[in-house]
């Protein structure tokens, strides 16, 4: 550690965030690596150490010979203005070296929100935030992650996308990199080879032409890179990498527990949710192989809490056998299991028995998302009102007596009957916890949250516009209005993070201007409501003459060429479409496992079958 | 229970894991190690480890002590090894043992403090502090959390029990003293601070702090 930094650390909050030398950090010896790649998830330490996919990839390059594999997170306020106060540049948490010393440095993007502290954070390791002032091969810039299936808006500043799960891509793309340093390859070059790898895809060699009225005209491939770049998957989780042995933090973090991933995807489809069409096909991991893990994780790294993670835990096929199974292990070493993201319509009395194992009954969190059968079915969710109250019974006669639930507004077909249901549903979740709680006299908790629908790329709703923030709080105020209960409690996002969101989520390359400007102009950590300043940005927007509306409010025309076409995640356009057909007239699809949709995603599976 | 200790360093990296943070990750170390340690009895069971006198952040030390209960994966000998094996960078158990002094009997610390100066003035700020320190009475007033006000005054000077050493050359003064570990004891820091205080013109630039022994009242190693 220099005195430098030794001397910043004194001044900053939370300095265990900016030293490194974690339980299993990894080191290796600089004689031994002629690759050396920083991973950095560009949110606070807390935030990105909670991020699976993060170690997962760090366990990954780092079982490669030759190549180092380290860590980088974004410096919170105060450490950023220690470090350009002192010229201290952006450095790597296991060796302390400078970020632009390396040969690979590679963003993990899980929201947009995150965009801004993207460009921070090349400019706090020194290097110029366009791919096209960067003329030397490294450190070369990367990124990959849920928010790049439209990597449009980072397009001029990152040189390539990683598409996909990166257990098998990232590899393969160092060992080209290595082979391009050893044999000096220019960056131009290296680019043009790395778009032929599966799973990559080269922003700089798609040309994007548009319309007067705005919209694309044409997006142009050159150089040989292919027209579609389809993302990269694991295609059996038995043979894909888990870190048992990984890092554990000397200081508390957001996720501070071990992380057993059940399965990727969901059968679901439920159309407003991104990951449940970009991670399709579902892949289940063996129960037996599951049991390992967890119980591995726990004795590595002495986690006393356990949480299994998925889209959609309860849809595990095997999720009794293997929460007994676990807790065979779990219970006489005091380690507790916690299930977040059950379904309302398949919590049973078993599973409850088993969460409650653990001696505490935290709240539950239920997500009908809207609040009348008709909206429901129009987005697939698929889940009945007489299994949300089923499931609600159980729980409350269970001993519990808080439940949250979670709605969206501004779902498309909304009306404002919908929204009225949504007070009427906690009303009658009220009236089973009455008829069913074995102690009435402690009272009951039921939280209503609400929060403004983004659309998202690559899922049925890409074409629908946005509502505008005044909608949004009109109908927040006609569902305050109605929700007279006093055990119920309404709370609801506001509207301006989530207008954001839609505007990038959905942008084209020509928002990057707009991005720059709002850096400039102090924005970061956007996703943190002491940063978050949406007038700046409608400031950034309107000096680079975009029209922020056109993005997040506009509804798209079907033959209209959306910004990320360039992206496939398997599921064919023509699908995403005909759902969004069966929205409108509030007709469902089944989930994958009772019938195949034929979306397409089946493409990744041997013999084209999926196994959901 | 039988109350077990260990004796440990923690340095480097390691200097910036809060007192909370430490305690979690021992904790978690012991079970990575396989060690079983004694847990509370009650409602809520929870494994017992005690630390007599807190490190501040930022601080180095070669002599921290943790109390728990050792019931089982290691013996006296073998702990340190297999603790070692489990901990992070810069905390290193040196032994184990069982049978320590009751914590009320830890009653001095030794401190390093070294000062940098931007400037050659260490011998300059030496003087002055040894004319500080050689005070009959200074009152500073420190922040407190049982104060209703928030803040409690304390004289440093009979906290302060010798200064053993005291170099200043060119832009480096290197203190070592030895001062009254608790009821109320004294933070080397808020001494630096007195200083900075009294003598804004010599103030250092960064200051290190190592806490290199801790005694019982007869001035033996207290363990």
């Amino acid at each position: 550690m220099t005195t430098t930094l030794e001397r910043i650390l004194t001044r900053v909050q939370k300095p265990a965030r900016y030293t490194g030398g974690e339980y299993l950090a990894t080191k290796k010896p600089l004689s031994s690596v002629d690759v050396r790649a920083a991973l950095c998830f560009p949110d606070t330490y807390e935030i990105g150490m909670s991020n699976l996919g993060l170690r997962i990839l760090y366990g990954v390059l780092n079982q490669m010979d030759g190549v180092w594999c380290e860590r980088v997170f974004a410096p919170w306020g105060d450490m950023e203005a220690e470090m350009r106060k002192e010229n201290l540049p952006l450095y790597a948490l296991e060796s302390g070296d400078p970020i632009r010393e390396f040969d690979l440095f590679g963003f993990s993007v899980g929201y947009e929100m995150a965009y801004t502290n993207i460009l921070n954070l090349l400019d706090l390791a020194g290097l110029p935030l366009r791919s096209e002032d960067r003329t030397e091969l490294t450190p070369l810039i990367i990124a990959g992650g849920t928010c790049t299936y439209n990597p449009e808006p980072l397009a001029p500043f990152i040189d390539l996308f990683s598409i996909g799960e990166g257990e098998e891509a990232l590899p393969e793309l160092v060992t080209l990199l290595r082979q391009a340093k050893a044999e000096h390859w220019s960056k131009p070059e290296f680019l043009r080879a790395a778009a032929k790898l599966p799973g990559f895809y080269a922003p700089s060699l798609y040309e994007h032409s548009y319309h007067a009225d705005g919209t694309i005209a044409a997006i142009t491939p050159k150089d040989g890179a292919p027209k579609k770049v389809t993302k990269r998957l694991m295609r059996d989780m038995n043979e894909a990498y888990f870190p048992t042995d990984t890092m554990v933090p000397s200081t508390e973090i957001v996720q501070d527990r071990v992380m057993l991933e059940l399965f990727r995807g969901c059968i679901r489809g439920c159309r407003f949710c991104q990951a449940g069409f970009i991670y399709r096909p579902v892949r289940n991991r063996d129960v037996e192989l599951l049991k390992e893990q967890g119980i591995s994780s726990c004795q590595q790294s002495g986690y006393q809490e356990m949480t299994l993670a998925s889209l959609s835990s309860s849809d595990y096929p095997d999720l009794l056998p293997l929460c007994d199974g676990l807790l065979e292990w779990c219970a006489p070493h005091q380690v507790s299991l916690a299930l977040p993201s059950l379904r309302a319509d398949n919590f049973s009395m078993q599973l409850m028995e088993r969460l409650s194992a653990g001696g505490r009954k935290s709240g539950l969190t239920f997500a009908p998302e809207a609040g009348s059968q008709r909206l429901r079915d129009a987005i697939n969710k698929n889940l009945t009102e007489e299994d949300l109250l089923a499931s609600c019974r159980t729980a409350f006669s269970g001993g519990w007596n808080a439940v949250k639930l979670y709605f969206m507004l501004g779902l498309p077909t909304e009306t404002d009957e919908d929204i009225l249901g949504i007070a009427d549903l906690a009303d009658k979740v009220h009236r089973v916890w009455k008829e069913s709680s074995p102690n009435r006299a402690r009272g009951v908790r039921i939280t209503v949250s609400t929060s403004c629908f983004v659309p998202k790329s690559h899922t049925p709703f890409q074409w629908e516009a946005q509502n505008t923030q005044e909608e949004y709080l009109r109908k927040v105020t006609l569902l305050r209005e109605a929700i007279r209960n006093r055990s119920i409690t309404y709370n609801w996002h506001d509207p301006e993070t989530s207008f954001l969101e839609a505007v990038f989520s959905r942008g084209d390359r020509r928002l990057a201007d707009a991005l720059e400007e709002a850096w400039r102009n102090g924005a970061r950590f956007d996703s943190w409501s002491e940063y978050f300043n949406l007038p700046r940005w409608l400031e950034a927007f309107k000096t680079c003459g975009i029209d922020p509306a056109f993005y997040a409010n506009r509804t798209r025309e079907k033959d209209e060429i959306l910004p990320w076409y360039t992206i496939s995640d398997g599921v064919r356009d023509a699908y995403l479409w005909d759902e969004r057909e069966k929205c409108y007239q509030a007709a469902v699809t089944p989930d994958c496992r009772t019938a195949c949709s034929h979306c397409g995603a089946n493409r990744f599976c041997e013999g084209g079958v999926c196994h959901g | 229970m039988a109350k077990h200790r260990i004796l440990f360093s923690k340095d480097g990296t390691a200097r910036f894991i809060s007192h909370l943070d430490l305690m979690r990750t021992i904790q978690r170390a012991f079970l990575r190690a396989g060690i079983s340690i004694w847990h509370t009895e009650g409602f809520h069971p929870h494994p017992y480890t005690a630390i007599p006198l807190p490190l501040p952040l930022f601080f180095s030390s070669e002599c921290e002590i943790l109390e728990f209960g050792l019931e089982g994966g290691a013996t006296m000998e073998t702990l340190p090894d297999a603790l070692n094996a489990a901990l992070p960078d810069g905390i290193r158990v040196h032994t184990c043992y069982e049978d320590g002094l009751a914590f009320r009997h830890l009653t001095f610390v030794r401190y390093q403090i070294s000062m940098e100066f931007e400037e050659p003035l260490a011998q300059a700020a030496g003087k002055a502090l040894s004319e500080l320190l050689s005070r009959e009475s200074h009152v500073i007033t420190k922040r407190s959390k049982k104060a209703k006000s928030g803040q409690t005054e304390l004289d440093i000077i009979p906290q302060i029990h010798c200064v053993e050493s005291l170099v200043a050359q060119d832009d480096r003064l290197e203190l070592q003293v030895l001062l009254r570990a608790q009821n109320p004891g004294l933070n080397p820091e808020l001494l630096v601070n007195a200083f900075r205080a009294e003598y804004p013109d010599l103030s250092s630039f960064f200051t290190r702090y190592h806490r290199s022994a801790i005694l019982d009242e007869s001035l033996q190693p207290y363990r």
